[in-house]
């Protein structure tokens, strides 16, 4: 299958008062087109900047390192800004964290779809403008045509979101990121607007990077998913064999404390030994090798690579191993 | 990384000038004020390195004793600001309520008066000497100078160790004096040096309108109302003290930005 | 809208009551008897007589009602008699006032012009030599005192080059042309003065909003650097520098004493400078009063704009929708 998207071995890094240190760690993965990718770790494991990086979006004193991004055919890291600026929003597009701050408070939301709209096409004001309004409609914006003269402060957050993928998508994208693209939101809007992405997405054949923190989201709205540890990429496979025999131990002491509300609540919730490792205080060897239970002294020497393990991906010594240990159970 | 050290060239400049105007009698090739120690007007030379004024006294000798005025005028007035304006901005910043609103709305009042208004008013009426001059542009400085202070404190009142120490029963007075106070020395300073800035444009500019010193003595201010006066004759007589006062308040402005900028990234760092 | 309007008219009034309250009260304290001004230094006068003409000015009631009859006579246009000429203070602030409110208006809008282009070209690329060679220029331009910008451009303009005029004044009726002409070196003097505190202001107000998510969402849209700088962070970040640019305005009013009297030019700053030399007070204090209400009008007029101009404060937020 042809992939949508290519990372090769990208890396990151920020300064601190030790030099500069690496906050995504050489890491590689595909999309295949028209298929949902979701993308988990903790806050500040690197899956945000990941992203950041396929928009072109990083900032100083966030640095892009080493690595290749192919977007279809072309290479985007070693574009020129003005090259890539034209496949913003028309081959890859991002849906962003916070509705609240990612649309400008002063300028009415039609003219902010409108712009984009415009950007990538030839339509006039006014084509644009009808064009824009069955954006709103398609996202579920009630009375649209009236909606599209507010001002971001006049609606909710979950409308406020549904205004960002409209505007994420009024330049037809092929691959769209969604980072944190709910958290903002109360329980129940959000799964509205998950469903609304999943459905927009699979109508449009779009390829999705699905980035969260909650493995329960990302199961239930995409085909594989990546789990991502202090910069690494720990480990790849399909949903069903991440969920049910997970052999990276970081992947399985973030399954079992996941906070399950339908099983029993008298029953502690398991949490994880420890913290990250500070930035600028990376572990050698394994990243994670400080808070396993299974370390070996072999996990503190040598990085353990991402290979193929039972059909999957994983990164740990041990993988192989623990998933039979794992069947066993 | 930016290179930084405790020298600092304004700081270098500032100390330079005050050094150079305590030194004036020593430095001063002539007395200041005796007249047709040169020709009338004459540009620089190796006699006169700033050129003579209209009665042929010394330029250099007459800015080396000018900025013995400008600046005492200058530290006398940062020093009023400073005690008027930590009392008024502590007070308001500590006791709060009603009496913080009261004292913050005058601030307000008094920035709203135009300076140079009252200072014209002020200084007719008694006359300007270096008793009076610091004494109302050290006025003019304190509201701002209070803002500052009070903002600081009600910061530093907020924050976790004195909402701890208040809490253990540490006497308000005392927290305020031992803690407090040493806690927003760096902000005072930097609002020391901006308010030096400030004073010697104040002088230079009241000076420049004849509300300055009185002849023979002159500050920078007066040298320039009469190079300024005599700008048709010659433009040395107006440059150099033109030049010494821009130069004085800039490097008193640098100080202050530098501070705040080391002291922000002190504070980012941690 | 309605509340905004007048909670910001409110704390005018009491900034505006106060600063009155000074102004009487500064009059007063300073040394100087007014009956004594008023008669002139070199006048003889007898204790009785004195005492007689401090009662017909009022001068022994009780401060408090003094200066509520003081305050009465000014809010009827009654702003006293100038001791030295006699005529009223309305009068000649009135006669005085279309100078100095012409000189501010250029001077204002010399300073928003530049810091339009100036701030938006240095937040382009921070710390470019664009930037900093900007940076530097307004740091010498807050440490040079505006007479002093006064005097360099009437040295160049004037002595050397002779292009133009370095004092007088001719009325916009008289001709539109020598008028302009000879308002052109104190408002560039003034302009260049006010400048960079509205370019400091602005660039540190554009940085900031350069940070924010809207901007990255706009940039992930695709837009150029132009587009993204003009449409999305100067709309924004002028809403706070409106209120900037209101003070600025007021303390134009105020700085341009200076400059007027440097140009000779007959505003109500020349007016004061004149009178202080005289000791009449009473136009001193008048040419405050007017200065002050103007100052505080402005910032209150620039807050209303303010309002104006970001929908936040100009709409209400009834009409709030839920998913």
């Amino acid at each position: 299958m042809k992939n949508a998207l290519v990372v090769n071995n990208l890396s990151l890094s920020v300064p601190s008062a030790k030099g500069r240190v690496t906050v995504v760690d050489d890491v590689s993965f595909d999309i295949p087109a028209g298929k949902k990718i979701g993308l988990v770790g903790e806050s500040g494991s690197g899956k945000s900047l990941t992203a950041y990086s396929l928009m072109r979006l990083i900032k100083d004193p966030v640095q892009i390192d080493k690595g290749e991004i192919f977007l279809g055919e072309k290479e985007i890291l070693g574009m020129s800004m003005k090259d890539f600026r034209h496949m913003r929003g028309n081959d890859i597009s991002m849906i962003y964290q916070d509705p609240m701050s990612a649309l400008n408070p002063i300028m009415r939301i039609g003219a902010q779809i409108i712009e984009s709209i415009r950007l990538h096409s030839d339509l006039d004001h006014g084509q644009a403008r009808r064009l824009a309004i069955e954006h709103l409609a398609s996202v579920g914006i009630p009375e649209p045509d009236r909606r599209i003269d507010s001002y971001p402060f006049e609606m909710s957050g979950g409308m406020l979101q549904r205004v960002v993928i409209a505007i994420a998508l009024s330049g037809e994208p092929k691959v769209l990121i969604a980072d944190e693209a709910t958290t903002a939101l109360d329980v129940t809007t959000q799964d509205r607007v998950l469903t609304l992405i999943d459905k927009l997405a699979a109508e449009r054949g779009l390829s999705v990077l699905l980035i969260t923190h909650d493995l329960g989201v990302a199961a239930q709205f995409s085909d594989d998913i990546m789990v991502m540890y202090a910069g690494k990429l720990v480990e790849k496979g399909s949903v069903n064999q991440i969920f049910s025999h997970p052999v990276h131990p970081y992947t399985k002491a973030l399954l079992d404390s996941r906070c399950d509300y339908t099983i029993d609540v008298t029953k502690p919730i398991n949490s994880i030994a420890g913290q990250p490792p500070r930035l600028d205080n990376r572990p050698d060897g394994c990243v994670f090798s400080p808070r396993c239970e299974h370390v070996q002294p072999r996990c503190r020497e040598g990085v353990p690579p991402l290979i193929s393990v039972q059909d999957r991906l994983a990164a740990c010594f041990r993988a192989e191993e623990l998933f039979h240990v794992e069947m066993v159970k | 990384m930016k290179f930084k050290s405790r020298f600092s060239f304004s700081g270098f400049l500032i100390l330079l000038i005050l050094g150079v105007s305590l030194a004036a009698p020593i430095l001063s090739p002539y007395d200041p004020n005796a007249i047709a120690v040169g020709e009338p007007f004459a540009g620089p030379s190796g006699k006169h390195w700033f050129g003579t004024d209209d009665l042929g006294r010394d330029l250099l000798s007459r800015i080396l004793y000018g900025g013995r005025i400008t600046i005492l005028i200058a530290i006398s007035a940062t020093a009023i600001a400073l005690i008027i304006g930590t009392l008024w901005g502590l007070t308001a910043g500590v006791r709060r309520g009603w009496i913080d609103e009261f004292l913050m709305r005058t601030a307000d009042a008094t920035m709203a008066i135009p300076q140079i208004l009252f200072a014209l008013v002020s200084i007719s009426a008694v006359g300007a000497s270096v008793i009076s001059l610091p004494i109302v542009v050290g006025i003019l400085l304190s509201p701002t100078t209070a803002r500052m202070a009070r903002s600081a404190v009600v910061t530093e009142l907020a924050s976790d160790y004195v909402v701890a120490a208040t809490a253990s029963g540490i006497k308000r007075s005392r927290l305020i004096i031992s803690e407090v106070m040493p806690n927003i020395a760096p902000q005072l300073l930097v609002q020391l040096s901006i308010n030096a800035a400030a004073a010697v444009m104040l002088e230079a500019t009241l000076s420049f309108i004849g509300l300055g010193i009185q002849p023979p003595n002159a500050s920078w201010g007066t040298l320039m109302l009469q190079g300024y006066a005599k700008i048709w004759n010659t433009y040395w007589f107006v440059f150099f003290p033109a030049a010494a006062v821009t130069i004085t308040i800039l490097a008193f402005n640098a100080y202050g930005e530098r501070i705040r900028v080391s002291m922000d990234s002190r504070r980012s760092s941690i | 809208m309605g509340k905004f309007l007048l909670r910001r008219a409110t704390s005018s009034l009491i900034v505006l009551s106060m600063s009155v309250v000074l102004v009487f009260m500064s009059i007063r304290i300073l040394p100087g008897d007014p009956v004594l001004a008023k008669l002139g230094a070199a006048t003889e006068v007898t204790p009785a007589a004195l005492k007689a003409l401090r009662e017909e000015a009022g001068l022994n009631r009780p401060l408090l009602v003094q200066l509520f009859s003081w305050i009465n006579r000014a809010l009827n246009g009654d702003l006293g008699v100038s001791y030295f000429s006699q005529f009223p203070v309305t009068r000649l602030v009135a006669e005085r006032i279309p100078v100095t409110l012409e000189l501010t208006f250029f001077i204002i809008l010399i300073a928003v012009v530049f810091s339009l282009i100036l701030a938006p070209l240095s937040t382009l690329k921070p710390g470019s030599i664009v930037d900093r060679v900007i940076g530097y220029f307004t740091s010498l331009g807050l440490s040079i005192p505006g007479f002093v910008i006064g005097i360099i451009f009437i040295l160049i303009f004037s002595l050397q080059l002779q292009w133009l005029p370095s004092r007088g004044y001719v009325p916009l009726s008289q001709s539109v042309g020598d008028n302009l002409r000879l308002m052109i070196l104190p408002s560039i003097t003034g302009g260049l003065t006010a400048t960079p505190y509205l370019v400091r202001y602005l660039r540190a107000s554009m940085l900031e909003i350069k940070q924010s998510p809207f901007v990255r969402t706009a940039e992930g849209k695709g837009l150029s650097n132009w587009r993204i700088l003009f449409r999305h962070i100067l709309p924004n970040s002028l809403v706070p520098t409106l209120t900037m640019l209101g003070l600025i305005v007021g303390y134009t009013l105020s700085g341009v004493v200076v400059i007027e009297y440097m140009f000779g030019l007959p505003g109500i700053g020349s007016l004061a400078i004149e009178s202080s030399f005289k000791r009449d007070y009473v136009v001193i204090q008048g040419v405050a009063l007017t200065i002050i209400s103007f100052f505080i009008l402005t910032t209150f007029l620039f807050d209303v704009l303010c309002g104006l101009v970001d929908p936040r404060l100009r709409l209400t937020k009834e009409q709030k929708s839920e998913v």
